[in-house]
């Protein structure tokens, strides 16, 4: 970690980068994107939740005029096993190219077309005859689980089980409709025989669709070389080469992925959505193809895991936690998609910040007959803290302790392990507490009636587990800097905090650095832009290729001035040298030629590999979300008003605090939306909201009354200047403070989400029932 | 039956006339298709998100969601007719860059467009009507707070301007 006395360069500019582009409608997205003879995907969808393929019909649609391309499983076959892979999937390869023997879900993808225009290919689709044979379908975890549920997935699981260390293990299909279980175990069971009180509780967790608003879009285009080249909408360009490659059995250097802005992606945009199917059609068409989804179409292709998680927490007279065993139940859909791993880091993360001499935690990944489910902002985080932080608080009351004593007493320290062989707590978690315990007025709460607060700590690891991450930074001759780096701009600020690092190392104005395009031909390597890894993990692969170039043009200069490299300084693309301003250019030029050189700058970072640790390499940072809520709950309708919402995350060195204010924020109002009303609702094997008329996310009328966030600047991060990652703490301490405020404004208990007014309102008429029928036992 | 209608309209500042479309096609993709004016950016196509949103007549409306023959004899503006003529930016655009009021900046142009005529209609507008207006624009990434104070500092932009 680079320690710099003053920070020149980031404390005088605080603009993003992005902004010219982004606020005069020249930004470039994917959907922007358009090549000669370029045609237009449709696929058509299956109606069906769960059944049989008999016979597909698409005889009709190859004739209409117009139509470059069919694809269907028919055309499938056609390839042989050394030309074509046709399923995909991160850890099981289980979602085929289009459906093969079965449709999995209502909105399963059946065939394809490409077409001169959506309307021919819409129209091509519609001629499309196929014969079904309906199987029982399972849409809820529980009919899944069912003895007598079908098999979704009848043939054994291909794919792998990640290495794990100490105490953590994984299995793929460990029961019927599991297609993956991670387990972890630390401590003796006998810890909860020592312990006062064992409480048992379970909760619920409703699923979100993200709602990017730039849509699932790949344009791809399979030359008459036979080279594929990809522009497409998604946060890990260089995972998803790999999987094209294994796919359509091309070397990888015949591929080039290329990405622009992305419109949102909240973790909807990793790994293989839109693009297969737009790299097969254009195989077939030899034209480039366009496939875009519509927004309908993205509710059917990506999802948050709804859950249940059952908890039972052995605990002292005292308040102190011992002990914990947990069971959680994800639903991950149809196919697996990002469920094994969202299972494990929910499995991991269900403890809290909190210490305890024993956990025992199982996450099973439950497939159902409903869209797939994958990452989405918090990656099984948001699950765990909505049932962690709520049982904290049941316990405080429970033993008659308040919910902050209850906290202070069990919050790991700062250094303190999160769990053996873990990296230690990088923030002082006690303090965030008290900074929005301070700012709801826990001690001196508003006294009115149905109102009341509550607080959460949201947790996560951060910075994901076994990811490289390079960097490469050139500067001309004149001193412009390119800087070439995996991470996708998606809204983050990665185009703002990534060259503002490489500017103040450099010494120079941040407009002289520019962050280059992605293309996987020339950019360095990169695992992906996800679980809050920016600043964290490729801030510091950019802060050493800075710190890399830097040494290459003090060295040169050095011998240029025959001069030590101690005595002299960067600044603004010239030397200082005592009070002497000495130019670069023309040493450059005297040098090397007038045509001038390109020095440049490697940097490469990864956390080292841990047997000891569970996950097999230390968290690279610990991501918080310290929440504090103030509610009114209307006793008459049940509807639970906010009247005030604090959030804070610890962005350890804030690199651009517009950035990390806009991150807490846009995290926390997802958190509120999920709190409240938002969810995907599923009848049956019918998703009866799909659409974002009907799928109501908040909008600036939700706002509370009155809404904070605090970004805090603790300074322990082990990125660059002591940052640490922020997208994702936001989001996780929102749910579990409104119910626990709700429970300290009216005494009811909501588990389940969102905490709709009919929720609310049975809940409260649950209670008046329980209450009268008290008073008439005493009578 | 001709599928196919001409119109004349005013498009950022130009006039045009008798131009010739397809009845079926939307506003949106009139300009994004046949104008190349790819800033307004199309998403949820149901006229619910906003994204699309430009000024007819100095009302935000959904370009997603008009038809191409309904701007007959109107005045349209988007965000590329937003810039003064020298390439300075609009206060509303000044505004949004320096408050970093959007994070993947999609719903960004729209949300620019709402807040333009919302001012051109209201230069004193209350919290409480920015509001209301940003309502109906779906904004993912940023939680709306920072939007919102970048409405009213384009409003006092824009009245500091006039003064």
């Amino acid at each position: 970690m680079t320690k710099l006395e003053t920070l020149n360069i980031l404390t005088s500019d605080t603009r993003r980068r992005d902004a010219y582009d982004k606020v005069t409608g020249r930004a470039n997205y994917t959907t922007d994107v358009t090549l000669p003879n370029m045609l237009h995907a449709k696929v058509l969808r299956s109606p069906m939740g769960h059944a049989r393929i008999i016979k597909i019909d698409s005889s009709s649609a190859r004739k209409i005029k117009g139509v470059y391309a069919v694809l269907t499983r028919e055309d499938i076959k056609k390839y042989s096993e050394s030309e074509l892979m046709p399923v995909y999937g991160y850890f099981i390869k289980d979602q085929p190219i289009v459906a093969m023997d079965k449709v999995l879900y209502k909105g399963d993808i059946v065939a394809a077309v490409a077409a001169e225009s959506e309307r021919i290919a819409n129209k091509a689709l519609a001629t499309i005859r196929v014969d079904y044979e309906p199987l029982l379908a399972v849409t809820t975890i529980d009919d899944a689980l069912a003895s007598d549920a079908p098999e979704l997935f009848e043939e054994p699981p291909v794919g792998i089980v990640p290495a794990y260390g100490e105490g953590a293990s994984g299995k793929l299909r460990s029961k019927k409709n599991i297609c993956y279980t991670f387990n972890y175990e630390t401590g003796s069971a006998n810890a909860f025989n020592k312990c006062d009180h064992v409480f048992e509780d379970e909760f619920k967790f409703s699923r979100m669709h993200h709602l990017h608003l730039e849509p699932f879009i790949t344009v791809a285009s399979w030359s008459d070389d036979n080279k594929i080249d990809i522009w497409t909408a998604c946060q890990n360009p260089f995972p998803l080469r790999k999987e094209i490659s294994r796919i359509f059995k091309k070397p990888e250097n015949d591929i080039s992925v290329k990405v622009s802005y992305i419109g949102g992606g909240f973790g909807a945009k990793n790994n293989c959505k839109t693009e297969p199917i737009a790299v097969m059609l254009s195989r077939i068409a030899r034209q480039p193809v366009r496939f875009c989804l519509t927004a309908e179409e993205g509710f059917y292709t990506n999802t948050q895991h709804a859950a249940i998680l059952k908890i039972k927490t052995g605990v002292m007279n005292d308040g102190s936690l011992v002990a914990r065993e947990s069971e959680i139940l994800l639903d991950s859909g149809a196919y697996s998609d990002g469920s094994p791993l969202v299972a494990e880091k929910a499995g991991y993360r269900i403890p809290g910040p909190y210490h305890y001499e024993h956990l025992k935690t199982t996450c099973h990944c439950v497939m159902t007959n409903t869209a797939p489910a994958g990452p989405f902002r918090g990656f099984g985080g948001t699950q765990t803290t909505w049932a962690c932080e709520s049982q904290i608080d049941m316990i405080a009351e429970r033993l008659g302790i308040s919910p902050y004593q209850m906290r202070m007493n069990n919050l790991l320290d700062k250094g303190q392990a999160f769990v053996p062989g873990e990296s230690g707590m990088d923030s002082d978690i006690k303090l965030g507490l008290d900074l929005v315990a301070k700012e709801i007025n826990y001690k001196n709460p508003p006294e009115e009636p149905n109102r009341g607060i509550g607080l959460s700590i949201g947790f996560k690891d951060g910075g994901g587990v076994n990811k490289p991450a390079t960097a490469r930074i050139k500067a001309s001759t004149n001193g412009d800097i390119f800087l070439q780096c995996g991470t996708i701009e998606m809204g983050q600020g990665a185009q703002t905090a990534l060259p503002n690092i490489v500017a103040e190392i450099m010494n120079t104005p941040t407009e002289r650095v520019r962050l280059m395009p992605i293309d996987t031909n020339h950019t360095p390597f990169d695992q992906g832009t996800n679980a809050s890894s920016s600043i964290a993990v490729m801030g510091q692969a950019v802060e050493r290729a800075a710190l890399d170039l830097k040494s290459k043009i003090l060295n040169f200069s050095a011998e240029q001035l025959n001069c030590k490299t101690e005595e002299i300084k960067l600044d603004n693309w010239t030397i200082r040298k005592g009070n002497e301003t000495i130019p670069i250019i023309p040493m450059i030029m005297g040098f090397y030629g007038g045509t001038g050189f390109e020095f440049s700058g490697e940097g490469f970072h990864k956390s080292p590999n841990s047997h000891l640790a569970p996950l097999e390499a230390p968290c690279v940072f610990w991501e918080y979300g310290w929440g504090a809520a103030d509610v009114t709950v209307d006793i008459e309708t049940g509807q639970i008003i906010v009247n005030k919402l604090v959030v804070s995350g610890d962005a350890g060195k804030a690199i651009n605090l517009n950035v990390c204010r806009g991150q807490d924020e846009g995290a926390a109002i997802m958190g509120l939306g999920q709190s409240l009303f938002e969810t995907m609702i599923y009848d049956g094997v019918d998703l009866i909201n799909g659409d974002p008329l009907s799928y109501r996310v908040p909008m600036a009328r939700d706002l509370p009354a009155s809404f904070i966030s605090l970004t805090q600047e603790q300074g322990y991060g082990p990125g660059p200047f002591g940052s640490k990652g922020m997208g994702e703490g936001g989001i996780l301490p929102v749910a579990s403070a409104i119910a626990n405020a709700v429970y300290n404004a009216v005494g009811v208990r909501l588990t389940e989400l969102p905490m709709s007014p009919d929720r609310v309102k049975k809940a409260l008429l649950e209670k008046r029932y329980n209450y009268s029928k008290q008073d008439t036992s005493r009578d | 039956m001709k599928n196919t209608t001409t119109l004349s309209f005013i498009l950022n500042n130009k006039e045009y006339e008798s131009i010739e479309v397809p009845t079926c096609v939307t506003l949106g993709d009139l300009l994004r298709e046949e104008f190349g004016l790819r800033g307004t950016n199309l998403s949820c196509n149901q006229g619910v998100c906003g994204s699309c949103t430009v000024i007819i007549d100095g009302n935000p409306i959904a370009a997603c969601h008009t038809f191409a023959f309904e701007i007959d004899g109107k005045n349209i503006r988007t965000i590329e007719g937003l810039e003064c003529a020298d390439g300075s930016l609009d206060p509303v655009q000044e505004s949004f860059a320096e408050l970093s009021a959007f994070q993947c900046g999609y719903c960004t142009p729209g949300m620019i467009m709402l807040s333009r005529a919302l001012l051109d209609q209201n230069p004193n507008p209350s919290e409480e009507l920015i509001k209301e207006w940003i309502s109906s624009n779906i904004c993912r990434c940023t939680g709306y707070a920072m939007i919102i104070e970048a409405v009213q500092l384009a409003a006092k932009k824009i009245k500091e301007s006039e003064a």
